[in-house]
């Protein structure tokens, strides 16, 4: 049966002189299936909108094209204007003739206009129902990791209600932690107990991840504790596993050893009640091999600062630049000099060898612009922070990219700060990038706000099967489930024997990817088909 | 008493950031913006791929606010400012000003013909720049005869859809909230409180901005004495930052001026481009992979330049102290950029008074304490963006998703409490 | 068709960007048709070679810039289709007509129009060569 298409033609305001819309509207009304045409001066105003519906009742029509502005902001009211007629809001096309035709051109565009508009109504003519449905997800969260990032991020989820579990690796919660209690006022037992105690929490230790299916709102979580291992559902996982610490990267060859230690043992002995012997002078040094020295230069001047109170030695910096740009580092950069710690930048390699059991670093200092060679009591190595051990295995198991560096959450600009290419999965804190403090509170309460828009309501509006595997033209190539970028794509069973692709409606965003690269072109995407796009090719040129 | 609104001031990346949070989880917004046009800065910067992405983030503004735009649970208020707030976390009362735009910003239809009519020379109505969202023509006061005493009336007779009305006085709304979320970025460093750099004297001295500007406008890097492209250049970093007014790294500077470096050099593999510096900041995700790449195709100076003049000739003159060398040097370059930092906006004390807000130190809005990055003195008033702090792009972003994370989080404790009270009653 | 250029416009940056041109007024010539797409990896051989089959000039696929694709490997798959259909027209003998791949943000109206300039410029040399 026929369908019944009507073209409404917007002259936006009768501003658009160089489209001949009388002409245009003629033979737009020759257009096979076309029924009726009708031309307007403001169309997306008020007016114009109650016109439209009208006529779209009067002469039933079943699909609109609307030739206008740009889709890109006024989609959305049209759509709306044919649901408020009773009909899918699918069934629509724009024909952009103001911003790509009118615009655009010097001279008459005539042509070009009704070819646009024949494009639409080509497009359009092949056009599917699409209905929405309400699918429901599983409201709670899977929080990988034990530090800092994982126990707040599990709190924040009980305030608004949603129940976590916090999963970790080692047999204890706390991470790096106590480590960096002392700088940031927090206190380790007490937030550690507070997760014990909140009963939207629950806490399993020595817990590994060891296998992720499914997809946002409704993802089978394989989880291995010693030689157990059990099946939970989860709504959305975020990952907060952390980073390690290289220190004395392999490219500067220095051996840790009595005189030559780490950010991590100095903190130690400063913390320890009496030492044997104060060391009168203590060097530094980072930003050689590793210039991403947020983290290094944080510990090197609260370290600094802590070493002058405390024990009162001298203390050298080496470093290339001293890397300040987070919030309050400027300032604690300028407290730790006016205590009389001293920086020494350069730019080569400094050379660094042991001389009667203190530490010589000879150095081209660039302020002063000659050689200078100190001995110190005590260096302090350089550390690189490198993903942790289990990154690779990790992302090849969820199908998710790292970035260059080999830290979680590929770095397209898109994904920033907390998602990946998995909706539902997030990464946060330390293991996808060299946070501050600042930066990784922000983490936590950003993915907190990410989760709660993908999983509160308790359920997710989706396009019902816009992208569909036709079951029978399905050669079970795996192909589609290994392109998809959003992991979208599984392997079901039908009648008991053969098994086929089938893509979520929870998971898809759309792309067309799979239903490019299907050999069988098993894979149909409504309102984008090989048909739709290839009908669109044939009205250009047609006249 | 509804505590499901929450009021947005400042449609910047955060502003959009933090309304779309709340919007998507449910949550109505109102967005009220100062300017005619959303986006804030972000909109406004040029896109630094050079065959492959930079990561500079902006080409995410355009997204952000295409979704804002058209959400059905953000109410947009464009040339809106807060005046008064009363009331206490889940039931603020504000006082929302609008002022008058003279074009209606949803009837007007970009048509132009306004603009035709118009007798005035530079016009008094004209278009917004290209990326401006909304879309909608604007009224200059300043220009327009009828604020002269003049009865001319061309544009509101060509206008086909009425969207032009002249008796218009600002209007006064109220809004009944339950949290606010201040959102309101940054002022960029007046480059001519330095006046010894050149900038306002010497017309090839140019910020960072202007660039990013200039690269949007014209598509190229584009001269402003005689439209060439320059060959040597050179950006001095820290203007306006990490000196005697200003104790912190803007912390968009030294990226921007490298990926804009990376800009000019794929576009023209012969220009020659110096950066100077005092730390050069690299740290973060999406820079490292770059790094490497400046380090070969740019020159780097430790050491900042002291004094710009201009030759009798029109080129530029960088008096610096080279401090490797230990000696002052001398250089000519066709262009400078100074790459000015972020400052705090100017009116951010009139904000504070009127919702009882502090001031940090260094003149941005201060949070309560360092374990709540969104959180101010106030109950249920929260701060994203740069506002707050300098911020680029991406951290700008998250920190609004976050100030709209804390934001759900008290309101749900709120009514939670609330709901407890009432059973128990 | 016989001289118009069909492209392919991803809907997050190169139709935005075709707008933006449109909106400064940046002129191009007429013979540009877009289509339209959710991502340039919905692009596949038989869109271009349909294209080439009803008489186009030349034939674009615009996406996003390298690494900032919004389906993160879309772009990179039609650079993939795109050097596979030059392939394919090549054997069945129509390799004089233009086919390329470029990618842009939805803010660089100013590049469309250097796409589009390079690529009239790529027909009218290899009409010449004829």
């Amino acid at each position: 049966m026929e369908t019944k298409i009507g073209v409404f033609i917007c002259n936006c305001g009768g501003s658009i002189k160089n489209i001949n819309f009388d002409a245009a509207r003629e033979k737009v009304a020759k257009i096979p299936s076309v029924t009726c045409v009708n031309l307007s001066s403001n169309l997306c105003l008020g007016e114009g909108k109650e016109k439209m519906l009208s006529y779209i009742k009067e002469e039933n029509i079943e699909r609109v094209v609307v030739a206008a502005c740009s889709p890109e902001l006024k989609e959305h009211i049209f759509r709306q204007v044919l649901e408020g007629a009773g009909l899918n809001g699918h069934f629509f096309s724009m024909a952009n003739i103001r911003e790509q035709c009118s615009w655009a051109h010097e001279g008459d565009v005539t042509v070009k206009a009704v070819e646009l508009i024949k494009m639409a109504v080509n497009r359009i003519r092949l056009l599917q129902p699409v209905e929405k449905k309400e699918l429901s997800v599983n409201k709670e969260v899977l929080v990988v990791g034990g530090g800092f990032p994982a126990i707040s991020s599990a709190l924040q989820f009980s305030r608004i209600g949603l129940r976590t579990t916090l999963l970790e690796k080692k047999p204890n919660l706390g991470g790096k932690l106590r480590e960096i209690e002392g700088f940031y006022s927090l206190e380790t037992s007490s937030m550690i107990g507070a997760v014990e105690e909140d009963e939207n929490i629950e806490i399993l230790t020595s817990t590994e991840v060891v296998g992720v299916e499914g997809k946002i709102g409704d993802f089978t979580v394989r989880i291995r504790k010693g030689a157990e291992e059990i099946l939970r559902n989860f709504g959305a996982i975020v990952f907060a596993t952390g980073y390690e610490t290289e220190v004395s990267p392999q490219d500067f060859q220095l051996k840790l050893g009595i005189n030559i230690i780490s950010q991590e043992r100095l903190a130690q002995m400063l913390q320890a009640s009496s030492v044997e012997r104060k060391p009168e002078s203590v060097g530094f040094i980072y930003d050689v091999s590793d210039e991403n020295s947020r983290l290094p230069t944080l510990a090197t001047l609260n370290n600094a600062l802590t070493l002058k109170e405390r024990w009162g030695s001298e203390v050298y910096v080496f470093c290339k630049n001293v890397k300040v740009d987070s919030e309050g580092v400027e300032k604690l950069y300028r407290e730790v000099r006016e205590h009389g710690v001293m920086f020494l930048k350069f730019d080569e390699k400094p050379r660094i060898s042991a001389e009667d059991g203190r530490v010589k670093i000879e150095a081209k200092d660039i302020l002063l612009g000659e050689d200078v060679t100190l001995t110190c009591d005590l260096l302090v190595a350089e550390e690189k922070l490198v993903p942790a051990e289990e990154t690779e295995a990790l992302s090849t198991l969820l199908n998710i990219r790292t970035d260059s560096r080999g830290f979680y959450q590929d770095e397209n600009v898109h994904l920033y700060p907390v998602s990946s290419e998995r909706g539902g999965i997030f990464f946060i804190g330390g293991c996808r990038s060299d946070l501050d403090f600042q930066r990784a509170l922000v983490d936590v309460s950003s993915v907190v706000m990410g989760v709660y828009k993908l999983l509160s309501p308790g359920k997710i509006l989706v396009e019902a099967e816009r992208v569909k595997v036709d079951r029978q033209k399905c050669r079970t190539c795996l192909t589609c489930i290994r392109v998809c970028p959003h992991s979208a794509i599984q392997l079901v069973r039908v009648d008991n024997e053969k098994e086929v692709a089938e893509i979520s409606d929870l998971a898809c965003d759309g792309c067309g990817i799979c239903a490019a690269i299907c050999p069988a072109k098993a894979i149909n995407f409504e309102g984008y088909s090989d048909e739709q796009i290839v009908a669109q090719i044939e009205a250009i040129g047609a006249s | 008493m509804e505590t499901r609104d929450v009021l947005v001031i400042g449609a910047g990346i955060a502003g959009l950031a933090s309304a779309l949070g709340l919007a998507n989880g449910g949550f109505s917004v109102y967005l009220i913006e100062k300017e005619a046009a959303v986006g804030g800065y972000a909109a406004s910067f040029c896109c630094k791929a050079t065959d492959v992405c930079s990561k500079c983030s902006v080409c995410v503004a355009p997204d952000k606010i295409k979704e804002a735009v058209i959400h059905p649970q953000i109410t947009l208020l464009t040339n809106s400012t807060i005046k008064k707030l009363s009331g206490e976390l889940g039931d603020f009362r504000v006082e929302i000003i609008q002022q008058p735009r003279y074009i209606d910003v949803e009837r007007c239809i970009a048509c132009g013909l306004c603009t035709e009519v118009c007798p005035t020379e530079p016009k008094a109505v004209y278009p917004p720049s290209a990326e401006a969202t909304p879309f909608s023509y604007i009224l200059d006061e300043g220009l327009c005869l009828r604020f002269k005493g003049e009865d001319c009336k061309l544009c509101r007779e060509s206008c086909p859809t009425k969207a032009i009305e002249f008796e218009l006085k600002s209007k006064k709304q109220e809004l009944s909230v339950g949290a606010i979320i201040v959102a309101t970025g940054f002022e960029v460093f007046d480059a001519r409180e330095k006046g010894s750099l050149g900038y306002g004297r010497c017309p090839n001295v140019l910020t960072g901005l202007d660039l990013e500007r200039i690269f949007n406008r014209e598509g190229y890097l584009k001269l402003p004495t005689n439209g060439n492209e320059p060959k040597k250049i050179a950006f001095v970093q820290c203007v306006g930052s990490r000196d005697e007014n200003h104790g912190y790294c803007s912390q968009i500077c030294c990226k921007y001026a490298m990926r804009l470096a990376g800009l000019v050099k794929y576009k023209d593999a012969d220009a020659e481009v110096t950066i100077f510096y005092i730390d050069l900041q690299t740290a973060g995700k999406g820079f490292a992979q770059f790094y490497e790449e400046y380090k070969e195709s740019i020159r780097f100076v430790q050491g900042v330049p002291v004094e710009i003049s201009q030759t009798s000739s029109g080129e530029l003159e960088v008096r610096y102290e080279d401090i490797s060398q230990g000696k002052v040097c001398r250089e000519i370059f066709d262009l400078v950029t100074l790459s000015v930092g972020i400052s705090p906006r100017h009116d951010s004390w009139n904000l504070a008074k009127i919702l009882g807000i502090n001031l940090a130190d260094q003149g941005f809005f201060d949070i309560k304490d360092s374990l709540g990055p969104n959180e101010t003195n106030v109950d249920g008033v929260f701060l994203a963006g740069t506002c707050q702090g300098p911020k680029d792009i991406p951290d700008s972003i998250a920190h609004g998703m976050s100030a709209a994370s804390k934001a759900i989080q008290v309101l749900s404790e709120f009514a939670s409490r609330r709901r407890g009270n009432q059973r128990g009653h | 068709m016989n001289k118009e250029i069909v492209a392919f416009c991803c809907e997050h940056s190169a139709y935005p960007a075709a707008d933006l041109a449109g909106k400064q007024r940046l002129c191009y010539p007429q013979n540009l048709r877009i289509i339209r797409v959710p991502c340039a990896g919905r692009i596949d051989a038989i869109h271009i070679l349909k294209a080439f089959e009803k008489g186009a000039a030349a034939v674009l696929v615009l996406g996003c810039e390298d690494g900032a694709c919004h389906h993160i490997t879309g772009n990179t798959r039609a650079k993939e289709r795109v050097k596979y259909s030059e392939m394919l027209l090549k054997e069945v003998g129509i390799d004089n007509r233009p086919v390329g791949m470029f990618n842009l943000a939805p803010n660089e109206p100013h590049k469309f129009i250097r796409v589009l300039n390079e690529m009239n410029k790529r027909i009218k040399e290899s009409r010449e060569a004829k």
